[in-house]
């Protein structure tokens, strides 16, 4: 679909007053580039957790913004774009592994892991001057690492991370470091791609509580999963959906009122006293009668929290890679605290992907409509009408004033609200022009 | 699971009796009578899909599990693509044909159990879309006699060569 060749950057988006986003947002190649510049080479995004390279010389390959980096422990962990200096080739080929060296299988120019070059092979014929030192593979300039989870931006003036995760952080520690040990990813992302824009994704996980019921009316009326989960598909009163100002947010459904009481366990009762020693009271007990909780850190990092049996969460990842406007690549880590049992780290991978996984019950669907709604709207006539995020509205000046937890949190979480605020922030990113 | 092809190749009987077995149970799901495919497991059954992962040559590519079901999550997840009212992935329903291939098998070390491969093919189209994608890979099985002689599948590992699935998330089994 060609774009009007207006620049993407005069234009609004979001029309706060009457609670419309353009479609464009979601289709326009335009808008997809200037992501590309203004979101994903400037915020920090995920690209992988620490776990997974445990070793020296361990990697993974991993996308930021396009790019194809390689995410290496060597002491620290660090990101360099996957493509030589000499005639571009990919020094890894495949998805993860060991290396000691990064050679070229073109014409054998090698690297160390920190990214330095160590031979050409034919250094002899270089000129006398040569900089080797500026020949290396070129570095993600900022990688961090927050309690497990490592970052990459390619911003080297971006704010350090801790502070770009604000007060969010404060919910990422009861997901994500909550044991003294951490957590840990049981088997390797799942990985898919669909015809649909990144941002659905991250809606839907920030604070999409209207679709659950209709998009998943299978798995939430079928057995095995409907009775080992009765009555936790309505939420109890006190569920809450929130953002901070970051941009960060989630939705943490809480278990309703009238249960049998063994429900309320909601967590495997030998972690608890592990959760005590980790975690700060407050956190502790958002984390009782948690049903669920979903969540996206801004721009395309996303998680659940799910009740997966009785004493039984599993932690997923989920990430949103932008491939164009209209097309995405997913990955999927199903987590655990490191301290489990082997046989509950392999309950909780079958019952994560199960739901969320590539072939999920929940995810299938789920796909099927976000796919659907961007081959129905990549079309001049559907593009003039926007997105409608109408019941943000009466609730986006009246957050509720009793929730304790960080951030601004909005009752009931059937509305859009958190979701229109995310769209308000992608749109203050996008402008943004410094 | 027997994982090498042992030195006690199936009867030619045998062999045709696994063929015809396998045609028909992939003609049921082709033609989504999943009821009567159910019919054709064994209670214990194990059914799994992996994808693969990448490594460097130096060590061997792995696989990782996207199902791994016993009977009554198979059992959920056939009525819930074959419920219209329950499923949105198929509804509608998708096309899908199944060409099952290069069958060797071998007797497996339990009584009355057979282990087969096959190379699968196969195809899906969703009815809105014009053309649809295909996923290739191989099976192994094991089919056990039951009671009346009749063969049940125990086991199925489905292991696609794809890395990456293209068509979005896995809705149908193989």
């Amino acid at each position: 679909m060609a774009d009007d060749g207006s620049s993407a950057t005069r234009q609004r988006w979001v029309d706060e007053a009457r609670g419309f986003v353009s479609r464009d947002a979601f289709v326009s190649e335009e808008i997809f580039r200037l992501e590309i510049e203004r979101i994903f080479g400037r915020c920090w995004v995920l690209l992988a957790h620490e776990s997974e390279i445990p070793e020296p010389g361990d990697y993974v390959v991993r996308d930021l913004g396009g790019a194809r980096v390689i995410v290496v422990r060597d002491g620290e962990i660090r990101a360099l774009l996957n493509s030589c200096r000499h005639r571009g080739t990919e020094l890894c080929r495949a998805d993860q592994g060991n290396a000691r060296h990064f050679v070229c299988p073109y014409h054998g120019w090698s690297y160390r892991r920190d990214g330095k070059l160590i031979t050409t092979v034919y250094d002899r014929h270089m000129p006398q001057d040569a900089a080797f030192s500026e020949l290396g593979l070129i570095p993600v300039p900022r990688v961090e690492n927050y309690k497990g989870l490592i970052f990459g931006c390619w911003d080297a003036d971006v704010v350090p991370l801790p502070r770009y995760l604000g007060d969010f952080a404060w919910y990422l520690d009861a997901f994500f470091a909550r044991t003294p040990r951490g957590m840990e990813v049981l088997a390797p992302p799942h990985r898919w791609r669909t015809k649909a824009n990144w941002k659905l994704g991250a809606l839907n996980f920030i604070g999409d509580n209207q679709h659950v019921l209709t998009t998943h009316a299978g798995p939430t009326t079928l057995d095995p999963i409907r009775s080992a989960q009765a009555g936790l598909f309505t939420p109890g009163k006190d569920s809450v959906q929130l953002i901070t100002d970051e941009g960060h947010g989630c939705t943490l459904t809480y278990l309703k009122e009238d249960l049998p009481e063994k429900y309320y366990q909601t967590h495997a009762p030998e972690l608890e006293p592990l959760y005590a020693q980790t975690l700060k009271p407050d956190q502790l007990a958002m984390l009782r009668r948690l049903r669920v909780a979903v969540g996206n850190v801004f721009p395309n990092f996303s998680f659940i929290e799910a009740t997966v049996g009785i004493g039984q969460k599993a932690v997923i990842i989920r990430q949103w890679q932008p491939v164009g406007a209209t097309e995405m690549e997913i990955l999927s880590w199903v987590l655990a605290e490191r301290e489990t049992t082997p046989e509950y780290k392999q309950h909780v991978l079958k019952a994560g992907f199960r739901l969320f996984g590539m072939a999920g019950v929940f995810e299938q669907d789920d796909l099927t409509i976000w796919a659907s709604a961007i081959a129905a709207s990549d079309n001049p006539v559907a593009r003039r009408y926007p997105f409608g995020f109408q019941t943000a509205l009466p609730y986006l000046d009246h957050p509720a004033t009793d929730f304790a937890g960080p951030g601004r949190a909005w009752r009931p979480i059937e509305t859009e609200v958190v979701q229109f605020e995310f769209m308000r922030r992608w749109e203050r990113v996008m402008l943004s022009n410094r | 699971m027997t994982e090498t092809a042992s030195d006690r190749p199936v009867s030619d009987a045998d062999y045709l009796t696994l063929q015809r077995f396998l045609n028909h149970e992939a003609a049921l799901l082709d033609h989504r009578r999943f009821d009567e495919w159910l019919g054709l497991l064994t209670a214990d059954v194990i059914y799994r899909m992996t994808l693969q992962v990448t490594r460097d040559a130096a060590r061997p590519n792995d696989e990782y599990a996207i199902i791994d079901e016993g009977i009554d999550a198979l059992k959920m997840r056939l009525a819930q693509i074959g419920t219209p009212r329950l499923t949105h992935a198929e509804n509608p329903a998708s096309f899908t044909r199944r060409f099952v291939t290069n069958l060797e098998a071998w007797y497996a070390e339990a009584p009355g159990e057979m282990v087969a491969r096959t190379s699968i093919l196969v195809h899906r189209r969703k009815t809105a879309l014009p053309e649809g994608g295909f996923y290739v890979g191989e099976r192994r099985d094991v089919l056990r006699r039951g009671e009346e002689g009749a063969l049940r599948l125990a086991r199925r590992e489905v292991r696609l060569d794809h890395a990456i699935a293209f068509g979005g998330p896995v809705s149908t089994l193989f």
